[in-house]
């Protein structure tokens, strides 16, 4: 069992690395890649001196920032060199792609192209944001789920579940990005509701139990977007399978045994019907950190999510690549974590003693 | 697949669905054609913010202005256009691709066995278009040619099979598919557009790179299934190619789930795109879209008029797909 484990996550392992490492390949051998982003605008107003320069000391300048950033060195292995007679070069080990791949093992990211930051710190101040909403909203997600989920599996008829249920299905289909928008809209509007900031970082943080309620007032309409986006895809097939659990014959002798349908459901059907909902929870993790991606652009959170959307609007590789190295961490966690609760909640899996 | 004639009131949800993807799909075929009063991507800059017509101020500007002074409407128009030349495309193709490596990979496994000296001309033909040394296609040229010479001399002598490789057809695509999957789409969207702005050629490409996975694995695992199929046994014992097989009776059966699938792979499509824009990630400024109308609501919160009409037409595109395929699915079931 440990060996199956160990081998579906040494593929997951092997794909995250397989996916960064395109990317970063893709990021060097694209025209207009990172030497793009470090250079100072054309129209960049605070450098008067930029466009005096002339033509050769530009290329200079050039030249030393390609040097500074590593970009001097051919990128892969071999390389292609162009010209009527085609020759293919090997490079040994001095290239970029060796070079970022040693430093990424030894847990170095790079350094920001826009500050010269080391990109750990920077993710490591953004997952302080990140991080907390993230697993709050799955938190949240989870247990609202269970409570639909069995109130839909208890009555299934009536226009109350049949409305829950459509709206379950139309929030499904939404993008985040407009549930998130339409929730900003309506609740943080000086035009509409003003019922709760949508920025966190307007106003000072206190100390102590204000602290927290200040946060949680800055977290609730984010922490709402999250759930409601992820609700459906949790509470549906839980509903689902609860509904065939009710109908099999150990149900109907757990109610003939006296026991109250809201008991039945509870002790005897959800943990049935909870295995399917693991595999979904593999998911989930991933699917957040994509979502609080849109979610913290729109409330303005200065997380991890916020940190890659504006990396790759200036096209700022190191954090792009890192962020993406982040997701699929994630999800290598998820998988672990969806593995070992299927143990919890599977006894048959259980190793025999 | 043509819906099988109903009454037209039986199933309303689905006429209506179909009725406003109509809508959307004429007025973005007719988009050049239509009395636009203004261009979608130019700002009238005497009217920034204009509510619309019908609640007073704006001169022609049926639908108001955004808070650059672009023109709503017409903004809706081309974002209808959008969807036809980029979503639509993209997911054709993606369910094209998809299907094809599924139902290979399901069909063959990692069996498939061709001959070996093939193998050596495909080599010699991909090193061709690598342009590699001239030496090496010679080198190449001449070891297949020998093979192929030693194949046919013992098979004439011997009555073997030929040499052959087997192709891990499987591997390679359940491979594929796990590299994307590692991370979710959106993240690896905003990854592959960071550079330059995209052109609409290499968004396509990229939004079908991202989509083609789940229709192979949904057409790999229907197709397991039918491979077991009698009827697929009957074929083989009738001594049909196995080529054949695959493509006429095997296929098509592999393919049913897709039905189904499209609508919803095309709305999940949509909305990643849209968030794409909506983000303002690897677009040039000037291209508009659904998406990038309803980022520009953030500029000026009070104008709803601007995040109303694309938010809406966004809503029922992919409300509208879903009710097809849920109509599909019912039916194919």
């Amino acid at each position: 069992m440990a060996r199956w484990l160990l081998a579906r996550l040494g593929r997951a392992a092997l794909a995250a690395w397989g996916i960064a490492s395109l990317v970063f390949l893709l990021s060097r051998l694209l025209p207009g890649g990172p030497e793009q982003a470090a250079q100072p605008e054309a129209g960049d107003l605070s450098r008067p001196v930029a466009g005096r320069q002339s033509a050769a000391s530009q290329a200079l300048t050039q030249q030393a920032l390609r040097q500074r950033l590593g970009l001097a060195e051919p990128v892969f292995y071999v390389s292609r060199v162009a010209g009527p007679p085609v020759t293919w070069r090997w490079n040994g080990l001095h290239n970029q792609y060796h070079r970022w791949a040693a430093q990424v093992l030894r847990g170095n990211l790079g350094q920001s192209y826009r500050n010269g930051q080391p990109v750990t710190t920077l993710l490591a101040h953004a997952i302080a944001y990140s991080l907390p909403l993230a697993a709050t909203a799955a938190g949240l997600a989870v247990a609202v789920a269970l409570g639909l989920g069995l109130y839909l599996a208890r009555t299934p008829h009536g226009w109350l579940p049949a409305l829950v249920r459509t709206g379950l299905a139309a929030l499904q289909v939404t993008p985040l990005f407009l549930l998130a928008l339409v929730v900003v809209l309506l609740f943080a509007n000086p035009d509409a509701l003003n019922l709760l900031p949508d920025s966190m970082l307007d106003g000072e943080p206190a100390t102590g139990l204000p602290a927290l309620g200040y946060w949680l007032a800055r977290a609730a309409l984010p922490l709402l977007s999250l759930v409601l986006a992820v609700l459906p895809s949790l509470t549906l097939p839980l509903a689902a399978a609860l509904h065939d659990e009710a109908a099999l014959d150990y149900a109907t002798t757990a109610r003939a045994k006296g026991l109250t349908v809201k008991a039945m459901l509870w002790r005897h059907a959800l943990p049935n019907a909870l295995l399917p909902l693991l595999t979904t929870l593999t998911e989930l993790l991933p699917t957040l950190v994509a979502g609080t991606v849109v979610v913290e652009v729109l409330f303005t959170i200065p997380g991890s999510g916020r940190l890659l959307a504006e990396a790759a609007a200036a096209h700022d590789y190191p954090l792009v690549i890192a962020g993406v190295l982040l997701t699929a961490a994630v999800r290598l966690l998820s998988l672990v974590l969806a593995d070992v609760l299927y143990f919890l909640a599977d006894p048959r899996l259980r190793p025999t003693a | 697949m043509k819906p099988s004639p109903l009454p037209p009131l039986a199933q309303p949800g689905y006429w209506l669905a179909l009725a406003w993807l109509g809508l959307v799909a004429a007025v973005g075929l007719l988009a050049p054609w239509l009395p636009l009063p203004y261009p979608a991507a130019a700002p009238d800059l005497l009217h920034i913010a204009t509510p619309p017509a019908w609640l007073g101020a704006g001169p022609a500007h049926y639908l108001g202005t955004d808070a650059l002074g672009r023109d709503v409407l017409a903004g809706l128009v081309v974002g209808a256009r959008r969807l036809l030349a980029l979503s639509l495309p993209a997911v054709g193709l993606a369910t094209l691709l998809g299907a094809l490596a599924g139902a290979t990979a399901g069909f063959w496994g990692n069996r498939l066995r061709v001959p070996l000296a093939a193998a050596t001309g495909l080599l010699a033909a991909a090193w061709w278009g690598w342009s590699l040394p001239i030496y090496f296609i010679f080198i190449l040229l001449i070891i297949s040619t020998l093979l192929l010479i030693i194949i046919k001399w013992r098979r004439a002598a011997a009555r073997q099979a030929a040499l052959t490789v087997a192709l891990p057809l499987d591997g390679l695509v359940m491979g594929a598919t796990t590299l994307l999957g590692a991370v979710p789409r959106l993240i690896l969207l905003v990854a592959l557009a960071a550079g330059t702005p995209l052109a609409p050629a290499q968004l396509l490409g990229v939004l079908a790179l991202l989509a083609w996975p789940e229709p192979a694995r949904l057409v790999r695992a229907q197709m397991l299934r039918v491979r077991a199929l009698p009827f697929l046994e009957a074929a083989r014992a009738s001594g049909l190619p196995e080529g054949r097989i695959w493509w006429h009776h095997a296929l098509p059966h592999a393919c049913r789930p897709l039905w189904a699938f499209t609508p919803l792979s095309l709305g999940g499509l949509i909305g990643l795109e849209s968030a794409l824009a909506f983000l303002g990630i690897g677009q040039a400024p000037d291209v508009v879209s659904w998406g990038s109308m309803l980022a520009s609501v953030r500029q000026a919160p009070a104008a709803w008029w601007v995040a109303a009409g694309p938010g809406l037409a966004l809503l029922l595109t992919l409300l509208s797909l879903q009710q097809i395929a849920r109509f599909l699915a019912k039916k194919m079931a």
